[in-house]
């Protein structure tokens, strides 16, 4: 690692890879921060989403209609409603309980090994990719490195869904509601708010953005049931760094890690993989609210 | 209750069978079974062992979990700290061990040196770990202690002292021992299995004792109520950060033994993935009890093994231990322990179910793993469990109305 060699070094095809896999980053932990946000669940389960929002799309394109993006639809679809039926089903009777984060934590964790199981069962132990659609299947040539011009539509979309949430979260009645029951539960129960249809809708929202952050990336990624576990604790960290909660920390902390991991192993040779942990770490103990704090920031 | 003439009878014969057993007869009855299991097949000794090392794993991380009440999902890097203690000492020192004690004995000497060359090195990383991880509570102490396990998991992948070989892991040669008449091979099934036998249970008799002295019942509770307890003038932190190092060591203790058991340390056992055993152990067997996590351990390696009987079902293990975790999280808190504690007060016709006083008794022999020790403090526990009404079967509800009392009472240590 001699100095003269960096500089060269961080191409533009780095840094739009960086963005683009903070995207991706971005797609899953925005999710997990807004369930955590009202909620309080830490949900284990959503990289099993993720990654099930993936297979749905890989299945949808190849065996039903030719159009990535309907099948991407699809597949978030699909995992909003498999969200909904956990939430409804498992996860409402543990809110009033003494020790309910950590009975959250283990019951989604439960369903980490379901839904992995299931994938397997399904779709096989075998890993699957797919081109991304036809009219950004082509490369991109800038400043002498070239990258997936793909990368560039995943990153536009992240931006998309930060702002199409920001808008929906302070613009809209139910944003409105959304806000209140997330900072007090009990005062919007009173004042008439159906406190565990939000709840539910609010899980099926975070289940949706988790599937469409899979099936976005199916084309970027090699999909494999081993999926669901590696990006999960990407997206710990994710959170961790941008605040449990909150969707514009989401998107800078994806960010951040998304450029560790494009850049980092051209600075530190070893120990790169452990430097994103070490961020968790330190954040936890010195600012556990996170870099920035609250839902709707 | 109506107690029909069926109900009668079973309550009859239940009684009938506990006459007279006492804990020490079903202490003696447990030693004679781990003494014959040394002569089974090989494959049985061998999953016994394994079951046992796992079952100090998951009594290991429930110190924290069951008795303070944090959840760890880091307590891989303690398991992984034993064994590649173990195997560096092996790797690297043999020779020098041999040169101090001779030829003949070097292998046990080695073992024991790389043991506790292991347990070193796990309290060398709990203390500032947990000093550092007690400061948060609930969620964020899972995801601090998840960060750190992977921390370790990142460093010995990447092995930047050029000292954990990388992936691959540390190969564990556990040589023979040479009396001169006879030689002792170290890692044969059996006498592997002899060692792991005396270990977990010094180790188990070991815990017991903690957590049934004036230290364990604080512990208990802060698990209660943290506030209180502070009211109380008892410092939390301090003792959770106690309570962390003892059960990292105990984990630690695990680690040696499946280091020697697997012949290979190896990176996996600080994944969080190696973590969520001891999680899934504990609570599929019982967090509140003693026995809880050695009974969970139990029932998860030898469902798995049943399981891998199937060879359709083999490959879907996981599903299975995935609903059953969910469904004792949501409909069972008290687990394997407490399901048994049930069938017992039902057989013996004890209406007062979820309040057992003479302690010891059928649910030690359900255990059956040589903590026959635990059924007093057992009992206790599920009394405590009682009174937080966590639960929603109808042991603990059933004795509830006027008897306001009993869930105070179970504090006898």
């Amino acid at each position: 690692m001699s100095l003269p060699s960096l500089v060269p070094l961080i191409g533009i095809a780095d840094v739009v890879i960086g963005l683009s896999l903070g995207s991706r980053l971005f797609l899953i932990a925005v999710g997990l921060s807004l369930i955590f946000g009202v909620l309080g669940v830490l949900n284990f389960a959503h990289g099993g989403f993720y990654m099930l929002g993936a297979y749905v799309t890989l299945a949808v394109v190849t065996s039903v209609v030719d159009n990535f993006w309907l099948a991407a639809v699809a597949g978030a679809l699909a995992v909003g409603v498999v969200g909904a039926v956990i939430e409804f089903a498992a996860i409402r009777r543990l809110y009033d309980r003494v020790d309910a984060d950590l009975d959250q934590l283990i019951v989604t964790f439960g369903f980490v090994l379901v839904i992995h199981e299931t994938v397997r069962f399904v779709w096989g132990s075998g890993s699957y990719s797919i081109d991304p659609p036809d009219v950004f299947n082509f490369s991109v040539s800038l400043g002498g490195s070239t990258f997936s011009a793909y990368r560039l539509v995943v990153i536009g979309l992240a931006v998309a869904v930060l702002a199409s949430l920001w808008l929906f979260i302070t613009r809209t009645y139910f944003g409105s509601l959304v806000r209140g029951t997330s900072s007090d539960r009990e005062m919007a129960a009173m004042l008439g708010v159906d406190v565990p249809r939000l709840y539910t809708g609010v899980f099926f929202l975070g289940s949706v953005l988790a599937g469409l952050g899979g099936a976005l990336s199916s084309p970027l990624q090699s999909t494999s049931p081993a999926l669901g576990d590696q990006v999960i604790i990407d997206a710990f960290i994710v959170v961790v760094i941008g605040g449990l909660g909150s969707m514009s920390g989401a998107f800078v902390g994806a960010m951040l890690i998304g450029m560790m991991q494009s850049l980092g192993p051209q600075f530190i040779s070893a120990g790169s993989i452990a430097i994103p942990f070490l961020a968790m770490v330190i954040v936890l103990l010195i600012r556990p609210e996170g870099l920035f704090g609250g839902i709707g920031e | 209750m109506s107690a029909t003439d069926t109900g009668g009878r079973v309550r009859a014969f239940g009684a009938a069978v506990a006459d007279g057993w006492t804990p020490e007869r079903f202490g003696l009855l447990a030693a004679i079974g781990l003494v014959l299991l040394a002569f089974g097949p090989t494959f049985q000794v061998y999953l016994f062992t394994d079951f046992l090392v796992v079952a100090l794993f998951a009594l290991g991380f429930n110190l924290l979990y069951g008795y303070t009440g944090l959840l760890s999902f880091g307590h891989g890097m303690f398991y992984a700290g034993g064994a590649y203690g173990l195997a560096i000492v092996l790797r690297d020192l043999s020779p020098v061990v041999a040169d101090v004690v001779g030829a003949g004995i070097a292998p046990v000497a080695t073992f024991v040196v790389g043991g506790i060359v292991g347990l070193a090195l796990v309290v060398a990383v709990a203390v500032p770990v947990g000093w550092l991880s007690v400061r948060l509570e609930e969620i964020y102490f899972a995801l601090i202690t998840l960060a750190f396990g992977m921390l370790g998991y990142s460093l010995i992948i990447q092995d930047p002292a050029g000292l954990t070989n990388g992936t691959d892991g540390v190969i564990v040669l556990l040589g023979s021992v040479d009396l001169g008449a006879a030689s002792v091979r170290l890692g044969g099934r059996q006498v592997y299995y002899a060692l792991t036998v005396v270990t977990v249970l010094a180790t188990t008799y070991g815990v017991w004792r903690v957590v049934n002295s004036p230290f364990g019942t604080v512990c208990k509770a802060i698990r209660e109520s943290p506030d209180r307890a502070s009211a109380l003038g008892i410092d939390v932190r301090h003792h959770r950060w106690m309570t962390f190092i003892v059960s990292a060591v105990v984990v630690g203790i695990a680690g040696v033994l499946r280091a020697g058991l697997a012949s290979v340390a190896s990176p996996g056992l600080t994944h969080w993935s190696t973590s969520a055993i001891a999680v899934i152990a504990t609570v599929i067997g019982g967090a509140t009890y003693f026995s809880g996590p050695i009974v969970g351990a139990f029932v998860f390696l030898y469902i798995r093994w049943a399981i891998s009987r199937f060879p359709t079902l083999e490959a879907y293990w996981e599903l299975f231990f995935g609903a059953l975790l969910i469904a004792v999280v949501l409909f069972f808190k008290q687990g394997a322990v407490g399901g048994l504690l049930l069938l017992r007060d039902r057989l013996l016709g004890d209406g007062d179910a979820g309040g057992g006083d003479s302690g010891g008794g059928s649910e030690a022999a359900d255990s059956g793993d040589g903590a026959a020790t635990d059924g007093g403090r057992a009992a206790d526990d599920a009394i405590t469990d009682g009174g937080t009404g966590a639960a929603t079967d109808g042991g603990p509800t059933a004795g509830a109305p006027g008897d306001d009392s009993r869930p105070h009472r179970g504090d006898d240590s």
